[in-house]
Order: C-alpha cells, then structure tokens, then sequence
C-alpha cells in the first residue's frame, strides 16, 4: 500500500478499508528505495519539485478509524518565506544548553543566521555550512548525497521544501575522525506567517564517531507558521552516530511536516532519539535503514502532545541486508484534548537473513479526553530473522498516586514523577547530560501546564 | 488527649460499610496490635486512616494532634506525621530509593536537607534495616522481593520520622529472617524516636518481636475485644473462631471480607 496524500488520487487500500480491518497492515509505508537525487542537477530537481507543488494539493493523511492528519486547516497562501538575516532568535539562546560544543549552524526563518565551527575540526576537515554554500563550494559531496534516499514528490509540502528550500545544514564529519562534543543544529521560527524550509545532509565519513542535536524551535506568538522539513543522514562504513533531536515549536500555531531519513552502512551504528514536545499539528515519516551488513542501529523516540495539538508520527525500522540489528523503544503521553498517533514498522527486506529487531511502544493518557493510537507492525520478506513487537498502554495509576502522598508528596508532585518515570528509561540512555536536563525541563513544564487537566481526569474516575 | 483519635468511625467502599464504628485512641510511644480475621476491616482501617480516595467515611471522625483529618487529603496527613507501610507496595520505576526519600523528606520541610544530614540518617537507616547500600540507589521496590519491599517501608518509616506508623500486615508474605530484621526496626524506631504504632495483622508471629502495649480485635468491622499483650497468647491459644463465640452477641457473620 503506498502512502498517499488523499489529494493526489491514489487513494490506498488502508484507506477504502473498513475501520479495523487492517490493524495488522501497514498503514504508512516505508520509503525504501532510490530517493530523487539520480544524477539531476539541484536547478533541475527544485524544477521537478515545483510541478509537484503545482499540481498538487495540502495533503491529508486518513487512517480510517484511527486519525486524519490534515492540513487543509492550514492558511498556506498567506504564508512568506524570508531569506532576510535577522539574527539569532531569543528562544534559542534560552533553550539550547550552554556547552562545549564542536559547532552550530542556526537557520532562522529561510536564513542562516549563525555558523560556528571549531576551529581545530575544520583544520582537520570537519565541514559545517549552509546546504546552499555546500551546492557551491562542495560539489562532490553535496551531488553524491543530496536527496539520494529523500523524495521530492510524495506530497505538496514535500514537494515545497524540495522547490524552494534556502539556507540549509549540511555536515560533513570525515574519515576516521571521533568528535567529543555534539554538533547542533537549529531551526528556528521567530513570527506567525511564515514558511520554513528546512533542510539537512550530513554524511558521517567511514569510521566517523560524532554527536548530532538538532532543535526545532519557535517563539509563542499568535498565528500560524509552517516548518516544511527534509534530514538526511548517511553513515559510512564503520561510521558511529548518536544523533537527538528537541522539536518544541512553542504556544504559536506551527504546523510541522518532515521527512527524516537515517541511512546505516556497513557495521555502522546510530542511537537516534527524537523528542517531539511541541507543535499544533505535527507529521514526522521517521525512517532508519540498515543498508549494509553489520549495522546496527537503536532507535528511540518519546512525545507528549498537550492541549489541541495533534501528532502524527510514523518511525520505520528498515532493515535492507543482514545481517543487522534493530531495537525500536518509543514512549509518549497526550493531555488535554490532544491526539497523538504512532505508527511504527519493522521491515526486513528479501535477503536481509540474520536481522534481529524489536519494536516497542509505551503510551500513558493524562486526559479522558486526549487519544492516543498506536499501531506497531512488522513486515518481514527473509526467513531466518527475528522481529517482533510489543507496548503497553497506560493511565496514571491511583495506587501509585497514593502511595506517593502517603509519603506527603502532593498529587501534582506524585503525578510529575509518574510521567518523568515513565520516560526516564529513554531520557537516561541519552548519555547527554545537558541535553538530559533540557528535556526533562520541558517535560516537567508540559506536565505543569496540563496540571487542572489531569486534577479534573483524576476527580473523574 | 491521644495523638491520634478515632471516634465512631464508619467507612463505606462500593456501597458496603466495612467498619461500623470503631474508637481508638493511639499515641507517641505507644504500640499497639490491631489484629483480626479475614474481611473483618483491618485494611480498611489502615487505608482510611491515610485517607485513599475510595474509602467512604460516612460517619465519625479522625483527630490527629488535635486537628481534624476526617476530610484531610493524603499527603497532608502524612506531613502531620501519619505514615502507612503498605500491605502491597507499589513499585515506582525511574526513581530510585534514595531520591524518593529525599523527595519525600523535603516535602515536609521548609528548606531542603543538607546531603550530609541525608547521607547521614540514610546510613544509619541503612544499618537499622540490615539492607545493602546499593539498595538504596535501585528504583523504588521495581523487581523488588517481598522481604525487600517491606524493608523498603521501614527504611521510609525511619527516614521520614511519623509520630504515628500504621503497619498493615507488614508481616505478610516475610521469612523469619526478614520478619525479625523489620520488626526489631519498628521496636528500635519506638524506642530511640518514641514512634507510635498501629501494628496491624492477622497473625501472631510479629508480635514475638515487636511487643504492643495494647491489643484490640477487630470483627466484623468493630473492636470487640481490647486489652494487654495477654490477649494476644490467649488468641494463640483459642483462634479468632473461639473470641468470636464468646463475644458473639452483635457481631454479624461475614457481610464484610474486605
């Protein structure tokens, strides 16, 4: 079944499909071939790009009887792109941690607004840019890489990104080199009425070691602003990456619709954990693939959706060749009347023998009137592998509430360190600790503000 | 006056009434038993003195300290001094015993307590408890076993220091080991800090090691029977069904298991 936008026509069987029938079906589909980037040029792939966008539609994501992701709410025509410099925007001098790190790069808006890059990493080859400066100044990288496993034409806002991206990362960590301390880096929105196309290549050369944090921030403002998101990130052979992202678009209405590819080579590894704790309406098609044999790969992710905020995540753990290894662990909660859903997919390609994999999804509601859907499933072409999956679903235990104030800690204190426990299993394998302290203070707020939500669910049962 | 008072106290969960007015009068530095059959209300009692949400006071009052806690929520009674070591201890995954306590203790504080001070009491708890100090940095009674859970709640008894201890069937579920370890934890706490306790159970052997100035028996949601630690060789002696017979007159068979 492929994945589709409902506008463009193709209408896949999940969708004609009565409400359960597929439970065990994909709904969402991985990727899991060629990206766009076949030998055209960028002028020419930003001009297939554009025909997409043209014909097509805001998309809408319906899983009939689970969710609809639609961005049909979504004001597009009234919103700019702006290639004006700015500056660095407040939130992101509050909420990044002060740090070492090996550099930044900071996209504000449609502009770089910041690149620092220590200056020892470059002497040693480390190249840290605006994407646009890498089309230029690095073309055999930027052509051997760019867009190789993402595709432009899925969707209309794909299809935007793909047109009309500016600015832009792009990271280059080279052969044999181990970087201590994380590169970071920052997409930001600073006022309503924009549209952001942020996009990111990073290729860690062969036996490369480096941490990797991206944030996505906004200021609380009033209105709505569109983050329009491509990340792509190979890993060479033997290359090692523990790659984070902070996505907290604030009290604004942004809207979030991102493509994430991590691509595993030969006994390559990455540790992934998104954290997604923030946005109005929020799509993310997550996909890690071990390409090659002998990589390995953890993935985690956790999300708290609050208030009206609607999410929609779909993480793929693509296994192309084996032997390889996956372990799939996300965790999320929903208050108020927001909706989460999560779809997540072993896939284990023909021929990739030898995989072993796990996927599991903890969910806990704090609202009677948030939702939360989640539907693991495992698609596997190869005999002689194991994969399976599992998750719990859960609600704040009234025992345990009890217990905790029994010991003279209040409700919203009992309830605070239920919610922190029920992610710290994810936060603690980090092995960040001021990335660690930063999520767990937004978690902490999230919780904080959906206090008299989760008094009133409690006073309900 | 007594520390804690319980005057005519009739609860209620899911439409029954489980007690059906009980008086007693506990205070600093006394033990007492509150022992009892199967579904006579012992648990009940306990949880309702700790004010849980599902038990319904319908009639009667608690005074703690001359205050009235009838209506009192949980944790304030616990910052009273009212402290529970549960039958069935919930486990708490991702916070481990140490900053559970410590938590915990700064809630009844007004200026959090100095690492000296808590590294201090911790260790000393420790000793009293006969526990391991890597015990105390694993998260809080997850993958527990039963002996070490109820260590867990005497070591948390220790540390937060109540007035009044209401120990529900602590002993349950313990091998003599960890049964004389806890105990001889409740006794030392009464004698060095003047704890007050309400030693609840259904069977003897507790009382071998911790000894209770006063005994009650609870039937059928009352105090039927109250004296010295002589009642409890005389339970020994003759089992709940002979004291049943004997006071028999008001007491009603079984429309209360809980």
């Amino acid at each position: 079944m492929p994945e589709s936008a409902e506008s463009n026509g193709t209408a896949s069987a999940a969708v004609k499909a009565k409400p359960g029938r597929h439970r065990e079906a994909t709904l969402y589909q991985a990727l899991a071939g060629a990206g766009a980037g076949d030998g055209r040029t960028l002028g020419e792939l930003r001009e297939a790009a554009l025909n997409v966008f043209e014909r097509s539609e805001l998309p809408v994501w319906r899983r009939s009887g689970f969710w609809t992701t639609s961005f049909e709410s979504l004001d597009f025509d009234s919103l700019q792109t702006s290639v004006t410099e700015q500056g660095v925007p407040e939130v992101v001098g509050r909420t990044l941690p002060d740090r070492p790190r090996a550099g930044r790069i900071v996209q504000s808006a449609g502009a770089i607004v910041d690149v620092q890059l220590d200056p020892a990493l470059a002497e040693r080859g480390v190249i840290l840019c605006s994407l646009e400066q890498a089309a230029e100044l690095h073309p055999d990288l930027f052509n051997a890489w760019y867009s190789r496993r993402l595709p432009i034409d899925r969707h209309k806002l794909e299809a935007a990104n793909a047109a009309f991206w500016t600015g832009g990362a792009f990271l280059h960590v080279p052969a044999g080199l181990a970087v201590e301390h994380p590169f970071e880096i920052v997409y930001a929105i600073d006022r309503p009425g924009l549209a952001q196309y942020g996009r990111t290549l990073v290729v860690g050369g062969p036996g490369s070691d480096f941490k990797l944090h991206e944030y996505d921030l906004a200021e609380d403002f009033d209105g709505q602003s569109l983050h329009a998101g491509a990340f792509e990130l190979y890993l060479q052979e033997g290359a090692r990456c523990r790659l984070a992202q902070v996505q907290d678009w604030g009290k604004g209405e942004v809207f979030d619709v991102s493509t994430r590819f991590v691509q595993v080579g030969r006994d390559a590894y990455c540790h992934w954990l998104p954290s997604l704790l923030g946005g109005h309406l929020v799509r993310q098609h997550l996909e890690l693939a071990v390409s090659e044999k002998g990589g390995d790969m953890a993935f985690r992710g956790i999300f708290f959706a609050e208030e009206d905020e609607h999410l929609d995540v779909f993480a793929a753990d693509l296994h192309e060749t084996g032997p390889s290894g996956g372990d799939v662990h996300w965790r999320g909660a929903a208050a108020g009347s927001s909706r989460a859903s999560f779809e997540g997919l072993i896939q284990i390609d023909p021929g990739a023998q030898q995989t072993h994999t796990y996927l599991q999804i903890h969910t806990m509601m704090l609202s009677p009137k948030a939702r939360i859907d989640a539907i693991p499933s495992v698609l596997v072409s190869s005999d002689d592998v194991s994969a399976s999956h599992g998750g719990t679903v859960g609600e704040l235990d009234e025992a345990l509430i009890f217990y905790m104030q029994s010991r003279g800690l209040d409700r919203a204190t009992a309830v605070r360190i239920i919610v922190e426990g029920f992610f710290e299993p994810l936060i603690s394998q980090l092995a960040d600790e001021p990335l660690q302290e930063l999520i767990r203070a937004k978690v902490e707020r999230k919780l904080a503000s959906a206090r008299d939500d989760i008094e009133t669910y409690a006073s309900s049962r | 006056m007594a520390d804690l008072e319980i005057r005519d106290l009739h609860v209620r969960i899911e439409e029954r009434e489980i007690l059906r007015g009980v008086d007693l009068d506990i205070s600093r530095g006394e033990i007492h038993a509150l022992m009892g059959p199967n579904g006579s209300g012992k648990s009940t009692m306990a949880n309702t003195l700790l004010g849980h949400p599902a038990y319904e006071i319908t009639q009667g009052s608690i005074t703690f300290k001359g205050e009235d806690i009838t209506e009192a929520e949980p944790h304030e009674r616990a910052k009273a001094g009212l402290f529970l070591a549960f039958q069935y201890p919930v486990s708490i995954p991702g916070v481990s015993v140490a900053n559970f306590l410590r938590m915990a203790i700064n809630a009844k504080r007004e200026e959090p307590i100095q690492v000296k001070e808590f590294r201090t009491e911790l260790q000393h708890a420790i000793e009293l408890l006969d526990v391991d100090r890597a015990f105390t940095s694993r998260h809080l009674n997850d993958g527990f076993s039963g002996g070490e859970k109820k260590r867990a709640e005497i070591l948390q008894m220790a540390m937060l220091k109540p007035d009044v201890a209401i120990l529900d069937e602590t002993d349950s579920g313990l091998d003599i080991d960890a049964l004389r370890t806890v105990a001889e934890g409740v006794q030392k706490l009464h004698d060095e800090q003047g704890l007050g306790a309400l030693i609840i159970t259904h069977y003897q052997r507790i009382l071998h090691y911790v000894k209770p100035e006063f005994v009650h028996i609870l039937m059928d949601g009352r105090i039927v029977l109250e004296g010295g630690v002589e009642l409890v060789e005389r339970l020994e002696r003759e089992g709940y069904d002979q004291i049943r017979q004997e006071v028999g007159a008001g007491v009603g068979a079984g429309d209360a298991d809980a």
